[in-house]
Formats: structure tokens, sequence, C-alpha cells
């Protein structure tokens, strides 16, 4: 008699995904899906904070030890309690696998819609290699040089004790691959954005390799490897060439000419599909943001504040005319720290008396979105604003686009002005691009034309204005994060106090005191990189650990 | 003159039919009892005794007196040479068994106030380790073990549960009405096991129905009805007394008092019921006590050609939540258990060599419970209960809110939530059917026959759930005497919301056929033989019960078995086993196994020489099985031989933000896979001394478990991939168990003691586990389920702070680092009065690396039964001290956790610098996931090694005579029997039932002590 339902029917095997006769390619469309599901979505992302919020520009207001954000910033994990979060090792890995199961078994798939002449099932093929690019630098700057699987999907009977490969290894594999690739993928602007807005383009390639080369030139790589003689934490040498290159790279996104800067600072993280991104993942139309982040202590739109920007960050912003508040003819009045700011300081964080919901922020002591208590609440005094959208004037919150940006084009225009100026100096161009991101964010342009910068900087100068323009304009973007740790700049400055305001309302009058809000702690120069988790170094006795670990 | 004797024979439960009545010398002389136990016998010879067999029962010799109407009472045995117990496909006596076999006759069990078979199995068969986590009505079965745990795979530990040799699920045994159980048999080792190949690694548990009797029909009607109340009913503190733990924590946290003496005295003096609530929650909430009631009809009787046995029964549980009736909604939110059963079981002799049977049961069940209320566990929950949340009520009626601020959920009071908040209802409905039959074929050759039967089961479950969460409430001001509305609160009542889903719904269909084979020639002789196919298909729709792959797909399983044994006048015993079977889980040329068993059996009392020297034995017989049982369970897909991949979804693309399907590699697939086996070796001993008084039974068993499908653990991530159950888990089990009974009687007093005893311990010999850091973290070497956790050295000291303090201002770096006096290493400070544990690793913090072994695992590898009958006229009791030995737990989260858990006793025996020396619990302190905590920092602080004995059982009944009785009624007796009475534990920490789970927070509904009063009738 026929048999039916030996196997589960809705279950498949990979015939079925890499299927001869699927002309429309679904099933191997899905599975292409199913790797980029590995992108993380950066908001709210290790265990519901912000990367960032174990940095330097902000804590958790989660309270506890158990708080993985708390545990990064305070040195509290070893290569056996790496918080899960932040213990993607595997999970790119299983990205990387997925990537290449896509890309050996493509090929048998009759796509007949065509790009540019081919079958779109090249794009298809060279996005996955995107992917696997992408995974392959989300672990180099985590670990350094890790163990490179070329195109082989390894089954478990096969012998995968495989050996780290070098850093240099690893960067020239991505490099190539961005190569390789590039021409292959759709470019912007895409055709049908409704379809494909998520999808790399040539510039995110090219974007890609400007990055890995800015992170490749740095510090922490080239030149300050932590173990100075180890080709997997970084190069044996400096060569000052990779700054050049990185450099390059950057310059030939730009090139391009189709990317620019949006207008209006606010809206690059709400606009979808706009010129400034070259790479997102999806995150959704929702308030996901906002009901994480967003002040307490409103019953029509509610918030658990749970990111603490710090006062370091707060600082960091200069005035609206571009000096720096502790320079003496900024204009600063501590008595008044937040009049007159680089407006992204009101784009990015919410500090007493800010417009919100209709309302004056309250943060002081007592106040609306502080009123103390076992209630989480800012720890600062101060709340997140940056990826929300418009709500200074309505009641509620209503779902708008949280898409998670990971490369856009003010990133690269930044890491252009700094390979640059590490490579030539502070050149006229570097200027150039500074002054770009600084004009758009709506400093004044100020005598000169120099949107507050000072003329005639040396290349430290630059380099450090360079460093705070990146972190005033890139905050809570997983930008900081691995900044200060490639800068080698992390020892100093996570072994510091993080400070909040306490604001005291006396009558009418404000008075603002810093206070102390957490002891960050790093262990340089092992947590310049990550370790490799404990057990992979048990499984396989060619996995080398990072020194220190 | 020869004297007629009659007489009535009945056991405790009521009159026995069937009983075989002889006079002493004369063995052709004899008499059967009929339907009411009434017998007459003329008796021939001149010694006036009369001797009763009936098996199952032990003998008894009567001696004829003056007064000839005899009254006899006749006990249960589970020791009885003839005793017959229901093994696979047939029956085995006691004296020719060459397994290790362990039964219990229904009767025995059938007054154990509870709901669930196997909780009335505890302390009563030796090798059966059982742990009842939850009491809750419909929830309350217990999950049992036979001989212990040996799989790795948790899965893979659960007995093979076989009701009239067709297999049962967990769930569906649950279900049984115990008034329908002739006799429960345990099966322990290969031997025993084999013939069932799958699953037997684990034991068997067999039931066997009851089925009818030739004779009049013969009425029973049982009706009892008790009340439930918890084993353990938890103390939390009073507002002042909480308030002043609470000011204390804050102090020592280094904040501002949260009540002021103010607010300590209005507590203290309870004058300010609304401004200073002080409500003990759990007795607003509960009963002292719920009702049950159980009711069963049973009929029996037939002719030669049909036999019947009908019976039909009702269960009703009621839970502990007291009823919070609201005018406004009228609607059931308790806990309650209700079920209903009924089984026909048909016997029909169609002609002298063919015989039919036909079982038909249901079974209908209904569960409730309040809708997404933990009642249970959120009386405990501190953030959620506090005496002075609110108070129970506002003056003017209305429901008050939680708005002390230690309730930042602001939720309306849990009596309006239980009022109004709806329910969940699930009702399930059991359906089983077999149709057999056997065909005698002496034509072919003697003693040969041919059974086929074909068995059809059906399980459909659906659950209600009516909700609704706008509830008014109100937080009332008394200083005011102003009401406001809770935050985000409605004033009016919302419509109920209603939902509902089909939970599962599974059949199941069995095919068997066997010839069975059994002849003694020249009575010295005996063969048996069994040839059996076997085959099942079950198909099962579970919605969140089970992983995806297993959803909708038959699974399949075919066995072929055979067994043939020889004795040698009872002498000598050999029996061998084996089965052939296979799953659809493997591949195919993989799927199938044989398990082979053999087994041996020495009857010493049948030499001369063994009487001649030791005549006080009646039974002594050496045996031995060793042989080989599988199992197919493994973790992860149901097809371990397949990789298929997933479908998933979640993720939106594009512009237009549009959820695609995305497709994702499931586990690999591994096409080696194959029968997960069991090396069994067990040697027992049976005595019975003394004229049957004494008899003992003794197994040693010595199991291997090998090729367990475990996920290999020593794979790198950087696969990539997930991974497949392989065959390499090795774990060894052994122990010993047995069973000690004695019966005598002291004048008409007859009682009958029994000890029984099982020990069981595992160790794990290969996991394929990363190797640890330390080799103290392994598991490999270690009894399965081992816990992990920090040592307790002591309480920090104010010494102890000022060395870490000196320590770290000479150290090099300002650190701790190789201080012995270490600190936990997630940096959050300690005080004087926290838990200082070891640091093994000797590096100064305290993290992961200290942790080790601490104390045993959960389930208990001892456990023992001490179980006393006696009768005395018409009076009989019956009692069972059960208790469960080396076995750990602890309690975590709002169980136990300060600021987590609602104050206890046990928190005002917290460590102050004045109690040091005697504290109990740690310093106070409102970091919840400090060093203190047994969720942050588990430790064998929290760790109870705990055993406890349980007065578990005790059955007292009256026997009415005969002569009160009206009407027809040929048999009545009235009892009182009761369940959990009394528990001896060592622990005072918790405020658990000392069965609860380990790592379980306070929300186990806590196990229920049953007082029942019943009456029996017979007509």
């Amino acid at each position: 008699c026929k048999k039916y339902e030996q196997t589960p029917v809705d279950k498949v095997d990979i015939t079925h995904i890499f299927d001869p006769r699927d002309s429309a390619g679904v099933n191997a469309q899905k599975y292409l899906y199913g790797v980029y599901s590995v992108l993380r979505n950066g908001h709210n992302r290790v265990g519901g904070d912000y990367l960032d919020a174990a940095g330097d520009d902000a804590i958790s207001s989660a309270s506890g030890p158990s708080n993985i954000a708390t545990i990064l910033s305070t040195a509290s994990y070893n290569s056996y309690t790496i918080p899960s979060d932040e213990n993607l090792f595997g999970t790119y890995y299983a990205g990387i696998r997925q990537a290449n199961e896509f890309i050996n078994n493509i090929e048998v798939v009759p796509v007949l819609a065509k790009y540019n002449g081919y079958s779109m099932k090249y794009v298809w093929k060279s996005e996955a290699r995107f992917l696997r690019a992408m995974f392959y630098f989300e672990l180099i700057k985590r670990y350094g040089g890790v163990p490179l699987m070329g195109n082989h999907v390894y089954t478990i009977s096969d012998d995968i004790s495989l050996p780290r490969n070098s850093f240099d290894d690893c960067v020239k594999y991505i490099v190539s691959e961005c190569d390789a690739i590039k021409d292959s993928l759709l470019v912007y602007p895409i055709s049908d954005p409704n379809a494909d807005s998520h999808r790399p383009t040539k510039g995110s390639a090219m974007a890609l390799k400007a990055r890995v080369l800015l992170y490749a030139a740095s510090p922490l790589f080239n030149g300050g490897n932590i173990d100075a003689a180890n080709n997997l934490t970084g190069y044996t040498n400096f060569d000052a060439t990779r700054w050049a290159a990185a450099a390059a790279a950057a310059k030939d996104v730009i090139d391009l000419g189709t990317y620019s800067l949006l207008p209006n600072f606010k809206e690059v993280f709400l606009t979808q599909n706009n010129p400034e991104i070259l790479f997102m993942r999806q995150g959704g139309n929702n308030t996901n943001v906002e009901t994480s982040n967003g002040p307490v202590g409103f019953t029509a739109a509610t918030g658990k504040g749970q990111t603490s920007p710090t006062q370091e960050l707060v600082n960091a912003f200069p005035m609206a005319n571009g000096l720096p508040i502790g320079d003496a003819a900024s204009g600063y009045d501590s008595n008044n720290p937040y009049n007159n700011r680089d407006p992204r300081l009101t784009y990015s964080i919410m500090y007493n008396g800010a417009q919100w919901l209709n309302t004056q922020i309250q943060t002081f002591e007592g106040g609306q979105s502080k009123p103390n208590g076992s209630l989480q609440q800012t720890k600062t005094g101060y709340y997140m604003r940056k990826f929300m959208g418009n709500f200074e004037n309505t009641n509620a919150y209503s779902s708008h686009s949280t898409d998670w940006l990971i490369m856009r084009y003010a990133d690269l225009v930044l890491g252009y002005a700094e390979a640059l100026n590490e490579s030539e100096g502070p050149t006229t161009e570097v200027y150039n691009a500074l002054i770009s991101i600084r004009k758009r964010a709506g400093i004044e342009a100020g005598a000169g034309n120099l949107y507050g910068l000072t003329a005639g900087m040396t290349k430290e100068q630059m380099r450090t204005v360079i460093q705070n323009e990146r972190r005033v304009e890139l905050a809570f973007e997983e930008s900081r994060y691995w900044d200060i740790r490639r800068w080698k700049l992390a020892e100093t400055t996570m072994n510091q106090q993080r400070t909040g305001v306490s604001i005291a309302k006396v009558g009418s009058t404000l008075n603002y005191n810093p206070i102390n809000v957490l002891t960050t702690k790093f262990d340089a120069p092992k947590m310049y990189l990550y370790p490799i988790p404990y057990d992979e170094v048990q499984k396989n006795p060619n996995m080398k650990q990072n020194p220190g670990w | 003159q020869n004297t007629t004797v009659t007489g009535k024979v009945r056991d405790i439960a009521g009159a026995l039919p069937g009983v075989s009545v002889v006079e002493k010398g004369f063995p052709t002389n004899g008499a059967i009892s009929d339907v009411n136990g009434r017998f007459s016998l003329t008796l021939k010879g001149q010694s006036n005794i009369i001797i009763l067999r009936f098996i199952g029962y032990v003998n008894q010799e009567v001696k004829v007196s003056d007064n000839k109407t005899l009254d006899i009472i006749l006990q249960t045995s589970t020791n009885g040479l003839d005793e017959v117990a229901v093994v696979a496909y047939g029956t085995r006596k006691r004296i020719t068994s060459t397994g290790a076999v362990s039964s219990i006759s229904g009767s025995d069990i059938r007054t154990v106030p509870t709901a669930n078979v196997q909780n009335t199995l505890t302390g009563k068969l030796p090798g059966f380790f059982s742990q009842q986590a939850s009491g809750q009505p419909g929830k309350d079965a217990s999950d049992f073990y036979i001989r212990g745990v040996s799989s790795l795979n948790p899965a893979g530990n659960q007995p093979l549960i076989i009701v009239d040799d067709i297999e049962y699920s967990y769930d569906q045994l649950q279900q049984i009405n115990v008034n329908e159980i002739e006799s429960i048999s345990i099966l322990k080792d290969a031997s025993s096991t084999a013939i069932y190949g799958i699953k037997g690694a684990n034991g068997v548990l067999v039931v066997a129905t009851r089925r009818g009797k030739s004779g009049a029909p013969k009425f029973n009607v049982r009706v009892e009805t008790g009340i439930q109340q918890p084993t353990k009913t938890p103390k939390f503190l009073d507002s002042y007394n909480s308030a002043l733990l609470i000011n204390e924590a804050r102090a020592n946290d280094g904040l501002q008092p949260s009540f002021t003496q103010a607010d300590l005295d209005h507590f203290k003096n309870n004058d300010d019921p609304y401004g200073h609530p002080n409500v003990n929650w759990y007795d607003k909430i509960f009963e002292k006590q719920s009702y049950q009631a159980n009711a069963n009809l049973d009929i029996a009787g037939g002719t030669n050609a049909l036999k019947y046995f009908i019976s039909g029964g009702a269960l009703n549980q009621n839970g502990l939540v007291r009823d919070f009736a609201d005018p406004q909604s009228l609607v059931n939110t308790n806990y309650y258990f209700r079920r209903y059963n009924f089984r026909s079981n048909l016997d029909l002799r169609v002609n002298k060599t063919l015989d039919l049977r036909l079982d038909v049961t249901t079974r209908f069940s209904d569960l409730n419970q309040p809708y997404n209320q933990n009642a249970v566990g959120e009386v405990y929950n501190f953030t959620k209960q506090t005496p002075f949340t609110s108070p129970y009520l506002n003056p003017n009626g209305s429901y008050s809110y939680a708005y002390s601020s230690f309730n930042p959920d602001h939720l309306p009071t849990l009596n309006a939530r239980l009022a109004t908040g709806g329910y969940q209802h699930s009702r399930r409905t059991d359906f089983n059917f077999l149709f057999g039959g056997t065909q005698k074929l002496d034509a072919l050759t003697d003693g040969l026959s041919l059974t086929g039967r074909i068995a059809y089961s059906s399980i459909e479950q659906y659950t209600k759930q009516i909700f609704n969460e706008g509830i008014p409430s109100y937080h009332y001001d008394p200083v005011t005497n102003q009401y406001s509305l809770r935050p985000g609160g409605t004033y009016v009542y919302q419509n109920y919301g209603l939902t509902g889903n089909t939970d599962m719904n599974s059949n199941n269909y069995n095919l068997q056929l066997y010839l069975n084979y059994d002849r003694t020639f020249g009575s010295t002789h005996h063969f048996s033989g069994l040839m059996l196919f076997n085959q099942t298909a079950n198909t099962l729709y579970a919605a969140n019960l089970l992983s995806g792959d297993l959803v909708g797909v038959p699974q399949k399983f075919r066995g072929f078995s055979g067994r043939v044994g020889y004795d040698y006048k009872q002498k000598y015993l050999i029996d061998f086993n084996v089965a052939y079977n296979g799953t659809d889980r493997f591949a195919a040329d993989h799927r199938f196994g044989i398990f082979p068993a053999v087994s041996v059996g020495y009857n010493l009392v049948k030499e001369d020489f063994f009487t001649k020297a030791l005549p006080i034995f009646s039974l002594f017989k050496l045996r031995a099985s060793y042989g080989l049982v599988g199992s197919d369970a493994a973790p992860g897909n149901r097809y371990v031989y397949n990789q298929v991949y997933n479908q998933g979804g979640g993720y939106s693309f594009g512009q237009s933000q549009q959820g695609y399907g995305t497709i994702y590699e499931g586990a690999l697939g591994n096409p080696n896979v194959v029968w997960e086996r069991a090396r069994k070796l067990d040697i027992g001993l049976d005595m019975n001394l003394f004229n049957d008084k004494i008899s003992v039974t003794f197994d040693y068993f010595h199991d291997i478990r090998y090729k367990q499908l475990i996920k290999p653990g020593s794979v790198p991530l950087i696969l990539g991939v997930d991974l497949p159950a392989v065959n390499i888990g090795k774990t060894r089990n052994q122990g010993f168990d047995g069973q000690i009974s004695y019966h005598g009687n002291i004048g008409k007093f007859q009682y009958n003691t029994g000890l029984v005893f099982s020990y069981a311990k595992n160790k794990i010999l290969f996991k394929d586990e990363a190797a640890p850091v330390y080799t103290r973290l392994a598991e490999t070497g270690r009894p399965i389920g081992q816990q992990f956790g920090y040592h307790f050295l002591g309480y920090y000291t104010a010494a102890d702070i000022a060395a870490i303090a000196t320590y770290k201002a000479n150290s090099v770096d300002g650190t701790n680092k190789g201080n012995p006096i270490a600190l936990p290493d997630d940096g959050s400070p300690v005080q004087p009065g926290d838990l200082r544990y070891e640091d093994r690793n000797g590096d100064g913090v305290i993290n992961a690396f200290d942790k080790g072994p601490i104390g045993n695992p959960n389930l208990p590898n001892t456990t023992l039964g001490l179980s006393l009958q006696g009768v005395y006229k018409g009076f009989s009791i019956s009692v069972l001290l059960q208790g469960s030995f080396n076995y750990s737990f602890a309690v975590v989260g709002t169980g136990i956790e300060p600021f987590q858990s609602q104050f206890q006793p046990i928190h005002q025996e917290r460590w102050t610098p004045e109690t040091a020396a005697t504290a109990n619990f740690p310093r106070l302190g409102f970091n919840s996931t400090s060093i203190n905590s047994p969720t942050a920092y588990f430790s064998d602080y929290w760790l109870v090694n705990a055993y406890y004995i349980r007065l578990k059982t005790i059955d007292i009944g009256y026997q009415l005579p005969n002569k009160l009785l009206p009407f027809k009624i040929s048999n009545a007796r009235v009892y009182m029997s009761a369940y959990n009475l009394f528990t001896w534990d060592n622990y005072n920490k918790y405020q658990q039932d000392p069965e609860i789970s380990t790592n379980t927070a306070g929300d186990a509904y806590i196990n229920q002590r049953v007082i029942n009063l019943g009456i029996q009738l017979g007509f």
C-alpha cells in the first residue's frame, strides 16, 4: 500500500532548498534570509542594554552585578563566564557555515530573474559572501585572528581542530572578498527599495573594506599589538601604509558619489533607505527604543529608562559654536550647562529641561523622571534620546522605523579623516571631512568657516579632535566601545569613575552636582581582545587562547 | 458423624469468592467459596482442620470448633509460592520466576486516598523511586523511576508502562482509576524486560486490570470523602516584624529606613488598617483545608460463556483557594480537578478453544486553575505581596491595589484578581479500546495457543481561558478619606476575553500477535515458549508540549520477541529471551536491534539434602540474569539520522518591512545512530522460612548503560551547526533492593509486617564534555544530576573585612588577588554577616571556577517502606511509613530570598552582630544578586542534604457484622484512610514539602495531606 508521511513533510532537506527545478529560487532565497538573520540588531542588544553602556559613554540603569553591560564594563568576566550576548563566537561561525552552504549550493538553482544580464543568483551569492565577510569582521574585532573556513562546510566526521589564522590573513581575506564581490552586488540607489533596501550594495562592500582596513591600521593591531610577536593578535610590526590603504578605501566610497550626509541628523535613523545608510539590519516598525530607553514618569508613554548616558559623554559635546566646553571662549555656563550646545546633544541625550512628550523633562532629584525609590530610572541624570522618533510634542509614542545602521556615511567620512590624518597629517582634506560632519550637525560656521575647529592643528591635536567627533557623532552606535579598544585608550578611560549629575532643585534654582555612578575597570592589556570561549580551547587543541586569559 | 462446616471468607476489603477450602489430610475433599465468600464442606477425617488457599493471600489453617459457622479473614500476601505476577504477555509464579519482579495487588493500594496510581506505589515496591513535586489537583502525579536513573538523556529514564499488555504514556497512567486495577508489577532486570526491547532499559511497570469471575453479579460500591491540607503551611511575618527587618536591611546597605517610628507603632498596634495595613495574605487567600470525594461502583460476575467487569468512578478534588465569588463576575477560578472513569472488561468464551476479550475504557477529566495567576507562588512573592501591600478590601467594599513602594507593578490585590481575573480550564478525554482473542491450538500440539490483539487509544485535550485584566481597584487614603484609582486602571469591569485551543490530540494503535506454549512432560520437564509480533504507531499533535518535529507524524515501532523457558521439576530453571526491535527514529539499516537475555534459577528446597539440612526453609531460590536491553530516546530531532532544515520567520526585509520566511539548517544528521543499550546483571535470592511466615527477597543489580544517545560536548563551535545525538555516553548504575516480610498472629489478632528497601547509585563513566578548568567541575565520574556550587566556610567577620582592606592596601595592584579571604569576582562589596565561600583555586576571588560538587542529586538514592497490617475480628489497620534518603534540594528566589520572598520566620534568624554565633541566615540586604543570593551564588549553605520519613498511608477499617446488614448487603466496611499524615524531615530553612524539586522558587503547590472517610458495600 502507499505510505504516507514517512518523515515530517514540513521539514525539508537540502535538495528542497537548492532545487534544480525552482526557477524562482524561493527556498534558496529563504535560506539566504536565514543568513541575514544572523546579523545582530544593536538596539538594546546586550542583556537589554546598548553595547555602549559597557563603555564610557553610558551605564545601564538596571542594577546588579548580573547586568551584562556592567559585567563587561567592570572586567567581571573570564573565558568561562563571558556574558552570552557578547559571546558571539558560535553565532558568527553558525552564520559563516550557513553562508558557505549557500555559496556552495546556489549554483544548481536555475534562477530566471536577471540582474545586469546575469542570473539573480549571482547577486545572492555575493550577498552571502558579503555577510560572511561581515561575520569575520565581527569576529576579528573581538578575538583577533580566527580560523578561516574558506568555502568548506564541515561535517561531524571531519577533523575540525582548525588552528587560528593570523590577523593579517583574516584582514586580507575579508578585503579580498569585498573586492571580489563589489561589482556583482546591487548598487545604490536600489531600484526597488520597498523590497531590497536591506541588501548590501557595492557601496556596502567597499565600506566594509574601508572599515576593516581602518581597524587593521589602528594602534591595537598596527604597532601596539598586545603580544608583540603574536601574529594572531595583530600585526607584528608597524606599517604606516596601512593607514594610507584605509584612507584610500574610504576615498573610493566617497568617490562613488552616490552617498551623502542627510541634512537632518535625527532623520538619519528614522528615514529608510536614505543616502547616508551604507548597510543596515532591519529593525521593524515599533516603539521598542522608546519603551526600553524612554524616560520614566509618563503614564501614556511608558519608558524604562534603560540607558543612562554619562556626564563624560555629555561633556564631549562641544558648544553650538563648535568649541569644546573647556575652552574659555566657548561660552559654557556651568549653571546652565545645556544651553547653546552642539544640537547633537539634544538629539542624542535627554537632559533636565529637554523637551519631550509635551513637557520639559525633569531629572532633578524627585522630579517626574527621577522619582528615586525602587523603580528603574536614570542613574546619571540623563536619558538616551538618539534613535527615537520625534516625540517632543506628542503625548504618546507611535511606531517608526527602528533599523539598526551597521555602517553609515558619516562614520566612513570620519574614518577617512582619521586614516588620512595618520598617513598624511591634518591636511585640508581632513579639515573638510570634519567640517562636513559638523556642518550637518548644525554647528555654527564661525570665523573662517572652520565650524569651531582650530586652524593649523598638529597631527596629534587633530587626532584628539577626530576621536571626540566620532564619540559624539556615533554615540550608542556600537562604535565607541570598539574605538577605545583599537586606539588603546580603554586602559585609561575605562579605569575611571563614570559620573553623572545630581540636580537639586531649590525653589526655581537648579544646582548641578557631579556624582560618581560606577567604577569601571579594564584589565590591560588582556582585555583589548576577548578571550576565546574556554570550551573552544579545551575542545580544539590547535585553538590558541588570547594572551592573559 | 461427619461434621459439616460452613463459613464465610473475606479479606479486609470484603467477601472473597473463589477461595479453595480443603480438609487437612484429605486433599481431594474441598470446596470453593461462592460469590459472597460462603462455603460449606463436610469433613471426612478427625483432624477438624481446614486449609484455605487463595492466590495472593496467605494460606490459613483453621481449627473447626463447635461454632461451625466460621468467619475467616485471609491476609494478602506478596510472598506466596504460587503468587502469580502478571509479566510480559503472561504470568509467572514466584516459585518458577527467574527475573527480578515485584508486585502488589490492587486491593493493597485501593484505599490510598490519592488520584494517581503512581502515588500509591511509593514505599511499597522494592526498586521503585518516586518524587511528587506538586500537590495541585490534577497535576500531582509523582515522577517515578525503576532502580533510579541511568541515562544521561532526561527523556531516556522513563520506565515503559504497560497496561493490559498495551503501552501507556506517563500521563495516561495517572488517569487510571485505582479501583480498576487487579495488580501492578515492576520488572527490573534484563530477563523480565528483554521481551519489550524498546525502553526496557528503564524497567517496565505492568498494570493488569480487574476482570470478571464466574458467578452471580457482585456489586461493589465505595464512597469516600475527605479533606486535603498542605503538608506544610507557610508562615509569614506580620507588618511590624517585616518592617523592622526592612529597616535593618536598609541600614545594612547604608540607606535611610523605609519606615518611621510612627509607621512601626501603627503596625505594632494595628490601629490604622487602611493607612498601615497588616494582612496575612496566606490566610486571606487560602483555606485551611479543601474537600475531596471519590465514588466507585463496579459490577463483576459472569457465566462460563461470558464474564464481565464493569466499573464507573468519579473523583472530585477541590483546590485550596478560598471562594472569592464576586457578584460582578460569577466564575469559578479556583483550582480543582474532576475525573470520571468508565471501564468494561468482557471475556467471551466462544467455544472450547476460542476466547475473546473486549475492553473499553474512557476517562474524562476537568482541570481548572486561575488564569495567569499562580496564587501559590504569588503569596510568597515579596514584590507582589507584603503584609502592608494594601488592605484586603477598602472600607467601601471596593478592591484595593498594591500601593506599597515595594510592589512596583501596583497590581490589584490577589483576592481581586482571583475573584474576577478568569480561569484556565482544560478538558481531556481518554479513550482506550482493546479487542483480542486467544485460540487454543492443542489440536496441533498440547499447550499451544495463538493470541491476537488490536488496541487503540486516543487523547484529546482542549483548554479554554477566560481572562479579565481590567479590574477596578482603588487606594483609600484614611487621612483625606479619598479614593484614588489604580494608575492605568479602569473604573468599570472590562468584558471577559476568551481564548481556547486544542492542546493535545493523540492516537495510538497497537497490533500484537503471539504464540504461547506451555507444557509439562511427565511432570518433570516443563517447557514454555512465546513468539511475539508487536507493532505500534503513535500520532501526536501537541501544542507547546513537544518540539515541533514531533507533531503530527506517526512514531512507529515494530518488534519480534521470543522466549523459551525450561525447568526440571521446578528445581533447575532457565529462561532465554530475545527481542528484535525496530524504531523509525534511526536510519533504515540501523533500525533494528537484538536484545537477548538469559536467566537461571536454582530452587534449593527441591533438593533433598537441602531440606534435610535446613528444614526451616519452604523456599530457597537463587537466581541470576544477564542481558541486553535498549532505548531509542534521544535529544533533539526525532529522526536522529536525518538532517532537516527548519522554517523560521520574524525577520522583515526591505523598506516595506515585510516579514519573510527563513529557512535554517537544523542539527546535523547522524546516519550511524543505533540503539542506546544497557547490559544488566541481576543476582537475586528468594527465601521463605518458618512455614512461609517470613519471606525474603533480595536483588543485587549492576547495569552498564552504554552507547547512550547524547549530544557530543567536545566538538568546537566553529563547526557552526547544532549537533545530533551520537552513541557515546556511558553510565553505571548499581545497587540492591528487596523486601522482608513477616506474618503471624497473637490470638485472634493477625498481623503482617514488611520492610521494603531500595538503593541505587549511578555514576557517569563518559559524557564527552570539554575538559573543564578544574577536574572537580567535571560531571564525568559523578552521579547523574550532581549539583555544583560553592562551599560555605562561615560568615564574613569584621576582622575578615579589615584583613581584606589591609591586604588590598599592601598588594601591588590594589586588588585582593591571592588573599585567602576571597571576595566575589563581580566586585560587589561584602560586609560582616555575608556568606563566605571557599576560594578553591586560591585566586582571591569567588567565581565560577570555585564551584564544585555539592550535596547529592535531587533524586533520592535510598528509599524505605515499612508496612504493618493487622486484623482483629472486624477491625483492620494498615500503616505505611515511607522514607527517602540521600538527596539534596534548595529553594531559591521567591521561596527564600529576602525582598523576593515575603519575610518568613527564618529571616528573623538572620545574622546580626549580636546573633553572629547562632545565625541561620545571612545578613539582610537589598542586593538581589549579592553573594548571599542562592540564585546568584548557589552553594551548600542553601542546599539541604535531606531525608524525610512519612506516615505515608494509614487505613483503619471496621467490617460490619453480617447479621447487622439490611437488605441483600453481604459486605459492609467503614474506614478512615489518610495520606501523608505526618512528615518528619531534617530542615527548617524552607517552608516547602521535602519532595520539592531542587532550585524551585516558592511557587510549588505544596503536597497535600489527605484524610478520608469511606464506606464500602457489597451485594
